[in-house]
């Protein structure tokens, strides 16, 4: 309720609502103390425990992925050929080796920081796509809305997966290429949101105001339609890193993403497929950060849309 | 309706078309079908690879666009979709994939939306409380867990399983055994081998179903008219199933098209573990063997799918929504 006064501090919940706005909001921000809109958010959303939760497991992911590597003296490339599909445990090996003698934990730190870098960088640069592809879309209205929504269909009915298969398997798996046409491909259901918001932003008072003072249509959309669904693009940022980690595990399985020498969670799923029964760590191993962490982005994902939403019910007042 | 069928089917066959084509030309310049040719011994000289690469219309010093006229005019006079690089008929590929690929798509599509759908009718109508958290819960699990994951621990599961019995009831590999002999037994074996894929493909599918269906019937359960069916006597069930859902369910039928590519994306990965011979597989295995011509014809494949898929909701959609009229 009070998210949309600022200045109307946590000592004024007891106020009715019909008495609020009665309120000087300047007298009440002296007095009691400003919430920030930040103080506010990381409020809300701590009260939502799963999503809480799901902060915790991405904070020890990462912290697994950069620190993880000091606590073994193996490299991911190097092999132990005295030592080939150990158990975890044995022979100085912290989680066992795979087939060629590769330590399990060595792989799983560096694969988890690949599968990490790729999903956090395509997300990031589909996000930034979609949000300034669908805001302008919305913006010029007309021919050029028509043009640039005609486009996104297009793109749409390609056959994205293969094409990505094909560009990615044409370049041997070097996971640059691999964040470019991950990218290229997978901004377009994005900015068909976006654009849907933004075509209510666009009959807005501020974004006329802009118009009629002379602002250059890019800085209107940069300065005034973007921060104004900020609180979407977050979302789906988070949401993006979720469904971009399924994506590169699904082609790296395949063999058309992450390649040897590299090593991504999904080409270790792959290694595992077949010792599933004799060498079953081969696979749960993997399985199981993947999962953690397509799990806690999700999470994190839900928490952040009920705490930057005003409307949400879910987080409680205030 | 059969002219508004024909309408939607003619924009989709445009679509199709335009896809497969782009895909033609994206795959000759990726693919280069020479490489079948140079691990073998004795070593052919790039003429020799070139002159056996144009017996299948894959010669790389011809004209793209010749290759591309000649591609064409085979597929729209006596629908030949081409050869592979080593001279292997596409058609013949193609025409018993579709089917082992179609049963099993068909088969967790069908199953996904049925449990999914109920699932979000059941739990809607038990907002926040046990049964609805730990739906969701698993929900949100099945749906944020990798195709390759879901498959593989179906495989662990079933070896468990089998070995626990001490016999091999759930068979993991191939789609059928290969001593079987008869109608009702070949039936039998199909079947029973079908039951590991359709389940993991099912997973990783049907959550998609249940979030959205449970949070649309949330938005319309306590609204006027299904207030209105309650008043006039009907059972909350009845209210909810007749009134609430026939509404809610719309966009629901509309997600169904969109979420086809996913799933087939989910066919390719579920194939390959199964060692199923479908067109998920075909997909894999053209790719790493640079075959042009099948890369293309699994596109199509993709692309016809997902026609389907909305022409089927379409119609669903029809039904349903009494303000659409299309005769």
């Amino acid at each position: 309720m009070a998210i949309n006064m600022p200045g109307v501090g946590p000592d004024a919940e007891g106020l009715s609502p019909a008495a609020a706005p009665a309120e000087d909001p300047a007298k009440a921000a002296r007095g009691g103390g400003r919430t920030s809109p930040l103080k506010l958010y990381a409020r809300r959303f701590a009260r939502n425990k799963a999503a809480l939760l799901g902060l915790v497991l991405f904070a020890l992911l990462v912290f697994f992925s950069v620190f993880g590597r000091f606590l073994t003296h193996w490299n991911f490339t190097e092999a132990d050929f005295t030592a080939l599909t150990v158990s975890p445990g044995v022979s100085g090996h912290l989680l066992g080796t795979n087939a060629a003698g590769n330590d399990v934990y060595a792989q799983l730190v560096h694969g988890l920081g690949r599968s990490l870098v790729i999903a956090v960088t395509v997300s990031l640069l589909t996000t930034a796509i979609a949000g300034l592809f669908g805001t302008t879309a919305a913006y010029f209205g007309g021919k050029v809305e028509r043009a640039m929504l005609g486009f996104v269909h297009f793109l749409l009915i390609l056959p994205s997966f293969l094409i990505i298969a094909l560009v990615g398997t044409h370049y041997r798996g070097e996971w640059q290429v691999l964040v470019v046409v991950l990218t290229l491909f997978g901004w377009m259901l994005t900015a068909r949101v976006i654009w849907s918001l933004a075509t209510s932003l666009r009959e807005r008072e501020y974004v006329m105001a802009a118009r009629f003072m002379g602002v250059s249509p890019m800085r209107t959309i940069v300065r005034h339609l973007v921060p104004n669904i900020g609180s979407l693009l977050i979302v789906t940022f988070t949401l993006g890193v979720a469904s971009t980690v399924q994506a590169e595990t699904a082609l790296s399985f395949i063999g058309f993403g992450v390649k040897q020498p590299d090593v991504s969670l999904g080409s270790m799923l792959a290694d595992g497929q077949n010792t599933l029964s004799t060498a079953p760590w081969l696979f749960y191993l993997p399985a199981a950060l993947v999962v953690l962490l397509t799990v806690a982005m999700a999470l994190i994902g839900d928490g952040l849309r009920d705490a930057l939403d005003p409307t949400s019910q879910s987080g409680g007042r205030a | 309706m059969l002219r508004y069928i024909a309408r939607k089917a003619v924009g989709w066959f445009l679509m199709i078309v335009v896809a497969t084509n782009l895909t033609y030309f994206l795959a000759n310049a990726f693919l280069k079908p020479a490489s079948n040719y140079t691990a073998l011994r004795p070593p052919r000289t790039p003429a020799e690879i070139n002159h056996s690469l144009a017996l299948y219309n894959l010669n790389p010093d011809k004209p793209i666009i010749d290759r591309w006229w000649h591609w064409i005019s085979g597929i729209v006079t006596h629908f030949d979709w081409g050869q592979s690089p080593t001279g292997g008929s596409v058609n013949d590929q193609v025409a018993y994939r579709i089917f082992v690929s179609g049963q099993l798509v068909l088969a967790s599509t069908i199953l996904a939306i049925v449990i999914g759908v109920g699932l979000g009718v059941y739990t809607a109508s038990r907002q926040y409380k046990a049964a609805d958290r730990v739906w969701q819960g698993l929900s949100v699990l099945s749906f944020n867990t990798p195709s390759a994951v879901a498959s593989l621990a179906v495989v662990l599961v079933a070896i468990a399983l089998n070995q626990s019995l001490g016999s091999t009831l759930l068979p993991v590999a191939g789609a059928q055994s290969p001593d079987v002999a008869g109608f009702w037994a070949v039936l039998g074996s199909r079947a029973t081998h079908a039951i590991l894929p359709t389940i993991s493909l099912t997973f990783i599918s049907y959550a998609g179903y249940h979030l959205l269906q449970r949070s649309l019937l949330l938005d319309n359960i306590n609204s006027d008219y299904v207030r209105t069916a309650r008043s006039k006597g009907l059972t909350r069930k009845q209210a909810i199933y007749r009134h609430g859902l026939r509404t809610s369910i719309i966009p629901v039928a509309t997600q169904v098209a969109f979420a086809m590519p996913a799933l087939f994306t989910g066919a390719v990965i579920t194939e390959t573990v199964f060692a199923w011979h479908g067109m998920g597989e075909y997909f894999t295995k053209t790719i790493s063997t640079n075959d042009v011509h099948g890369v293309v014809a699994v596109a199509a494949f993709g692309a016809l799918m997902t026609a389907i898929g909305a022409i089927l909701a379409d119609l669903v959609i029809v039904a349903l929504d009494p303000r659409i009229r299309v005769s």
